[in-house]
């Protein structure tokens, strides 16, 4: 009785606020819309009907409880030392024992290696967090045609395991590779990466099963967005199989991969777009674990998310990462029948940000207030309020220590001055937010039932669908700023010669010195030739000969193959030909 | 001026795979009226000169943001040299420090282009360079 009163009175209040509403539009809206020329209202207000059915249990829950649009813990480790970090004058960027150090990697090994010393030498000692060489990630060797120029130059090149050890020099004792973690960012050829780290803990006597780090291990997405892939989808897809089952078997701490919804909205995915082929990415990988017979309440345990995309739209991204959690955690529920709910979270380092397409290169100090607007929304959805990226950038140059000291400082001071982080999910409940978050997630669900529909993100990435849709989101947002319907200060408005460049100093640590990395390329050819002319080549030969007869047969698990390849110094390059002779290659995808 | 389109070849030399400005810039010169090809990712010069030969085309843009923008150019310049194609227009675009644009013109790049940039600034260099 008491229940059916309640709805009864609900429903009346319902209707006397549209009944208001609609008056409240037609006499004060639509006044000052025509009063101003305009063919709309500029600005939009919400009202409890906006979600009318509204379940707080089904749509938000509590904070690290399904269906996790609270977040995925009530606090985390940085929030629930908070104060200690601030009282000890804590510096997060260098990275300390426990974790991994700043992203980096240039020239040949043996320079790579000689950073991590000094970064030691300067009381840095996080795990190595590798970025490598393109021509790495794209399976070639130094001394490869395709190789020429590109050696060493966006990260460390790798050509053997010899090449891992040599990194690997200054991890021992206190930093043994059982203590500290590593970073891969790398992809098609990761499962070789994944076997070096593996075979280098077995040369020193440590169990695989103790090492810990993330290798990114995404590779549908550089389809979509990041480029270096060298298999097609298929196979490619397989290769991560493998990589899986090893892993839990033999390495069960390690992360699995690390997927990237943050590449695809560099690259100009719309966040829908983003959300959806990510998750659609997702259930790929996840789909081919259950093939393989792996159980998700285990493997999806260690799968992590590198971040989705950013924008400066800060309702929008704090709508997004509500509707993910939310997203994922249904999906894999009723989709995939997964119960465990430690198996259920986004697992990212951070949650929103504007991205670094979102930074100009004109007025670039601008970036600051930019980056701080990405903080705020961070905070405000169960992250750090971290303030990404710092304001130089664009300038392509290496943070300089300046900008690095102001993001630094932004980020303390949304921690201790503001109370942002205080509240989870602040937003929990508003007409608006709800409303949004309900919306983004329906766009999402359709576009990855038409995902579905073509079969699965495999076949969306074969037919160029994906990257099509992208490159063709990346030219509306072009144009759009173009014809000024998205404004960008000191870009498409804000441009006249009254306008100030505000510049301060800037000291750019000299990381990367130009010598070596003019020499590097030559210097790992040297090491290459050396390691071709005192290797076993008979036995290196017959090793890439089985791993190609074995990966013809799709059931094989191609890890302890390449494996033994490694451990006998095949070059990476050679195993991944062994595998382009099998597999093909993907090609690029055209207009 | 003839009523011939402008033909554009726009390429991504190298193994670096960020193409969104290529793209934006090709689905972008071919709105503005041009006839534009586009390589796909991870050409070689020789692949890239090759092809604006066979398409016959009167501009060719190079899209680079691994840092590798003087070595590739410089071999693009010189194919074309040894192809005796240095009519063709070559303009660069991607993350160009300011102190390598200086370089890259006195290679023969005749415009550069880094982020930011429109794509009806570049349509209307184009234009210019080669109308005239």
């Amino acid at each position: 009785m008491k229940d059916d009163q309640n709805k009864c009175d609900c429903r009346e209040k319902r209707e006397q606020i549209a009944r208001e509403e609609k008056s409240w539009r037609e006499n004060l809206v639509n006044k000052r819309v025509s009063r101003y020329n305009l063919e709309k209202s500029p600005t939009c207000f919400y009202t409890p009907n906006a979600i009318k059915d509204f379940d707080f249990l089904e749509k938000v829950g509590f904070p690290g409880q399904y269906p996790f649009t609270a977040g995925n813990a009530p606090f985390d480790f940085a929030k629930a030392n908070e104060k200690l970090a601030a009282q000890a004058n804590y510096r997060p960027d260098w990275g300390g024992s426990r974790g991994v150090g700043k992203y980096g990697g240039f020239g040949a090994a043996a320079d790579y290696r000689d950073y991590l010393k000094r970064m030691h030498s300067m009381g840095r000692f996080g795990g190595p967090n590798m970025a490598f060489d393109l021509v790495t990630q794209c399976g070639y060797d130094s001394d490869s045609p395709m190789a020429e120029g590109e050696v060493g130059r966006v990260g460390v090149a790798v050509d053997s395991f010899r090449d891992f050890c040599v990194i690997y020099e200054p991890y021992t004792g206190d930093l043994e590779i059982d203590k500290v973690p590593s970073n891969f960012t790398i992809n098609a050829p990761c499962a070789i990466i994944i076997a070096m780290y593996a075979e280098l803990a077995r040369s020193r006597g440590v169990d695989p099963a103790a090492l810990r780090g993330t290798p990114q291990n995404d590779i549908l997405k550089e389809f979509i967005a990041r480029g270096t892939y060298i298999y097609p989808a298929g196979p490619s897809l397989r290769l991560f199989r493998d990589t899986l089952q090893f892993m839990r078997k033999h390495m069960p701490l390690l992360n699995v991969n690390s997927i990237g919804g943050y590449h695809i909205r560099e690259a100009g995915a719309t966040r829908t777009q983003d959300l959806a082929f990510s998750l659609a990415n997702a259930a790929a990988y996840i789909q081919e674990g259950i093939k393989a017979g792996l159980d998700p309440n285990d493997f999806l345990t260690k799968f992590t998310f590198n971040a989705f995309g950013g924008s400066m739209e800060i309702y929008k991204e704090i709508a997004f990462h509500r509707a993910s959690r939310r997203m994922y955690a249904r999906m894999l529920k009723e989709d995939f029948g997964v119960t465990n709910p430690k198996a259920m979270t986004i697992r990212q380092p951070i949650t929103a940000h504007i991205g670094c397409s979102s930074t100009t290169l004109q007025r670039t100090l601008n970036n600051w207030p930019r980056a701080v607007v990405g903080g705020v929304a961070a905070g405000m959805t169960g992250s750090l309020p971290g303030v990404f990226p710092p304001w130089d950038e664009p300038l392509g140059l290496g943070h300089s220590q300046e900008a690095v000291q102001m993001q630094l400082d932004a980020t303390r001071i949304l921690m201790h001055e503001t109370g942002l982080t205080d509240v989870c999910d602040p937003w929990a409940g508003s007409y608006f937010m709800e409303s949004l978050t309900d919306e983004l997630e329906a766009e999402a669900l359709a576009e990855m039932d038409k995902i579905r529909g073509m079969g699965g993100a495999v076949a969306a990435i074969e037919s160029g669908y994906m990257p099509k849709a992208v490159a063709k989101s990346a030219y509306e947002k072009q144009k759009r700023i173009e014809s000024q319907e998205d404004l960008v200060v000191g870009v498409n408005c804000y441009t006249s010669d009254l306008e100030l460049e505000v510049t301060i100093n800037r000291e750019v640590e000299a990381t990367y010195d130009p010598a070596l990395m003019a020499t590097c390329e030559e210097r790992q050819k040297a090491s290459l030739r050396e390691l071709k002319r005192t290797r076993d080549g008979r036995t290196a030969a017959s090793l890439l000969s089985s791993l190609r007869t074995h990966a013809k047969d799709e059931n094989r698990n191609l890890m302890p193959d390449i494996c033994d390849c490694v451990k006998n110094d095949c070059t990476l390059q050679e195993i991944c030909d062994a595998l382009r002779e099998v597999f093909g290659e993907a090609q690029p995808v055209k207009l | 001026m003839n009523n011939k389109k402008i033909r554009v070849l726009i390429a991504k030399p190298g193994l670096d795979g960020h193409e969104r400005g290529a793209r934006i810039i090709a689905y972008g010169l071919r709105d503005a009226g041009f006839e534009v090809i586009y390589t796909g990712l991870r050409q070689s010069p020789e692949q890239i000169v090759s092809a604006a030969l066979q398409e016959d085309v009167d501009v060719i843009g190079l899209s680079i943001l691994s840092g590798a923008h003087l070595s590739l150019t410089q071999k693009v310049v010189d194919q074309l040299k040894s192809k005796k194609a240095e009519d063709i227009l070559l303009i660069v675009g991607g993350v160009i420090p300011e102190q390598d644009v200086a370089s890259l013109k006195e290679m023969g790049v005749a415009g550069v282009f880094t982020a930011g940039s429109a794509v009806s600034q570049v349509a209307g260099f184009i234009s210019e360079s080669v109308a005239c």
